[in-house]
């Protein structure tokens, strides 16, 4: 359904928007959706490091390093997840002027990095749960009797095989949520943080495309709709880019979301 | 002697144990931040020292450097003052004009900085704004937390009486009329199924509309509405940015869960009412989706709702603060001026790093206050039904 969504919309756009701004709209998806892929990758890997971290302390009763890993998450659990993606982008801003970070790959890589930092505890919450469920059956102390190793068992009997339809799920929604961040703060730095640095260098994304001045005409032509309902014509004719831009993000939202919950219901995932 | 709320009688070890974390949480934040500050302040370049001689004279009451006259008796005090030293009296004034062209044409001022770091000025100023921001998400929490049961409740009813899919409703409805009119001649019920279409239509509008990210509805509203009015964000908080829409489906699932275990069947079975039909003599009444205390008599909808609700109250915690993510997304978004994430913006535009952990301090104080409070009231609860 997304992906018929998109190829509409691109056909639509193919008709009645200009090359150059169709260029830019699908780079700015092309960024956006490889970004926010990256991001549910590297949130798969940080938290399941740190959710089999967590469960591992616990086990072994180590308390001191237990109690810091969770000093730690839980202070990043209660920054706002805006706020931590934005000091990743003010320090961006400081590499890119000292020239450290130059290339657009290597922005976008930074990004996608920041963006998996805010949302990973995500993940570790989901696969601690998984592993305190599982500790109480009885099939985990056999194995253990057997001689299999507990990483053994946490990694491949615990979670590959009896929680991926789980993890999956939650990196569908995850990656709803890394998209919506990411657009959320390329365009409040594009509004407000770009006076040091060229915007023609940092890589266009849905949220900064968004921020151009042409996009914002584009939304603010919208509130004609209240007292001119016919202008609806020209806002699917004439507004394109803006438009083209809020429907890409908007839209994923919704397909992402509805995906997550409908694949939840059908491996019934609600409860333990 | 007033007998304390019971909820505060003897907190349990768990509650204990949370709160201590918190409080260290709280502390651990507290000192990365203020370290961070301090380092900041460490590494910024010091006022010279003849730059704090020269702000002393320009700090002189009635005397203003742009006006003659006070120039020229400021010249003579200081031939009065340090006489047989006009060289350096000279030297003097060139440099306090010159601290007055680098005060008013730097960098920073073209930009609107007009501070110069934290002071414990600024704090009544960010105290106000953090004031108003705490309304505003105070107000947008409990209309998402009501907001949440109700929608969810709604969704949970239309599915048990097997309507949550307007279009599902309407291929229903056009398959009965087949099979229908297969036995005898019947009208093809238009209005039935364009009023479902409709009705489809509808709720994927206000799906989008709920989806939507905040800048989105605010600026396609900016023309017509007064975006940086209080009631108009506590609006964009609740319908924006799919906050809503998440915490309802949270609860319906939560329902959906409750309704698949098996006391829902021996309450079947002892004879409480389970029809879904809104109104019926048995049926769940409409009332429950507008009034805050559920009275839902013999009904096993009460129980699931009970069940489902304490599960719920945990899962504030995560749309608290994904809540407060909004807020600041809004404030920064529309560049709302006198708002403390708008504020948040520009220390860090101005580089003014330790103003902006001040400011993220007290955002994180805001979701560290709700966590305290979601987990006694959990724990409240959680004793209330005697776990």
């Amino acid at each position: 359904m997304w992906c018929a969504g998109i190829g509409c919309l691109f056909l639509w756009d193919e008709i009645f928007l200009n090359a150059p701004a169709f260029d830019r709209v699908r780079a700015a998806l092309f960024n956006t959706l490889v970004s926010g892929a990256g991001a549910v990758f590297l949130s798969l890997v940080l938290g399941w490091a740190s959710g089999a971290a967590f469960f591992l302390l616990e086990q072994r009763r180590a308390r001191y390093s237990f109690a810091l890993l969770s000093l730690v998450a839980n202070a990043i659990r209660s920054l706002p997840q805006v706020v931590l993606v934005l000091v990743g982008y003010v320090l961006l801003n400081q590499l890119i002027l000292a020239e450290i970070i130059r290339s657009e790959t290597a922005q976008l890589a930074w990004v996608t990095v920041t963006v998996s930092v805010a949302v990973f505890l995500e993940v570790s919450d989901t696969i601690r749960s998984r592993l305190e469920y599982f500790r109480s059956l009885e099939f985990i102390d056999a194995m253990l009797c057997c001689g299999i190793s507990e990483s053994r068992i946490i990694h491949r009997e615990i979670l590959w095989r009896n929680s991926r339809e789980h993890l999956l799920h939650k990196l569908i929604a995850l990656f709803g949520v890394a998209i919506f961040l990411q657009c959320s703060v390329d365009f409040i730095v594009s509004v407000g943080l770009s006076t040091n640095v060229s915007l023609s260098n940092v890589p266009l994304t849905l949220g900064s495309l968004l921020a151009s001045v042409d996009s914002k005409q584009d939304i603010l032509a919208l509130s004609n709709l209240f007292s001119d309902p016919a202008y609806i014509t020209e806002i699917v004719v004439r507004h394109l880019q803006g438009v083209s831009a809020a429907f890409c993000i908007v839209f994923t939202l919704v397909c992402f979301f509805m995906i997550a919950n409908g694949y939840a219901r059908s491996r019934r995932l609600n409860g333990p | 002697m007033t007998r304390p709320p019971d909820f505060l009688v003897g907190l349990s070890d768990s509650l204990k144990g949370r709160l201590v974390s918190h409080a260290a949480g709280v502390v651990f934040v507290a000192v990365a931040l203020a370290g961070f500050a301090l380092s900041f302040e460490a590494n910024a370049p010091a006022e010279s020292a003849q730059e704090r001689h020269l702000e002393s004279y320009l700090e002189l009451n009635g005397v203003d450097f742009g006006d003659p006259l006070d120039r020229a008796l400021f010249r003579e005090s200081l031939d009065r003052f340090y006489p047989g030293q006009a060289a350096r009296n000279d030297s003097l004034l060139q440099a306090i004009d010159d601290a007055r062209v680098r005060r008013w044409s730097g960098p920073g001022l073209r930009r609107g900085d007009t501070n110069r770091g934290f002071s414990p000025a600024l704090l009544p100023e960010i105290a106000w704004q953090f004031a108003q921001f705490l309304l505003v998400y105070i107000l947008a929490l409990l209309g998402i937390y009501f907001g949440a049961e109700r929608l969810g409740l709604y969704r949970f009813v239309k599915w048990k009486q097997g309507r949550e899919s307007y279009l599902g409703e309407s291929i229903r409805i056009v398959r009965e009329y087949r099979h229908a009119r297969a036995n005898s001649r019947v009208r093809f019920p238009k209005g039935a199924v364009a009023l479902d279409i409709l009705k489809a239509l509808g709720k994927g509008i206000l799906t989008t509309l709920f989806f939507s990210p905040a800048y989105v509805i605010a600026y396609a509203l900016k023309t017509s509405v007064d975006t940086s009015s209080l009631p108009f964000m506590i609006l964009l908080a609740l319908v924006s940015n799919g906050v809503l829409i998440q915490a309802s489906n949270r609860f319906f699932e939560l329902l959906v869960a409750e309704d698949r275990k098996g006391y829902v069947r021996t309450a079947t079975v002892k004879n409480l009412h389970t029809s879904y039909e809104w109104n019926a003599k048995e049926g769940v009444p409409v009332r429950v989706l507008y009034r805050i205390s559920q009275n839902l008599g013999p009904h096993v909808l009460r129980h699931l709702y009970e069940n489902a609700r304490f599960q719920f109250i945990p899962a504030m915690k995560e749309l608290g603060s994904f809540l407060v993510t909004g807020l600041v997304i809004i404030e920064m978004a529309l560049n709302i001026q006198g708002r403390l994430s708008y504020n948040l913006l520009q220390q860090i535009l101005f580089g003014r790093y330790d103003v902006a952990c001040v400011i993220i301090f007290s955002i994180f104080l805001a979701v560290k206050g709700t966590e305290v409070f979601v987990d006694t009231w959990h724990d409240f609860e959680r004793r209330r039904y005697g776990f």
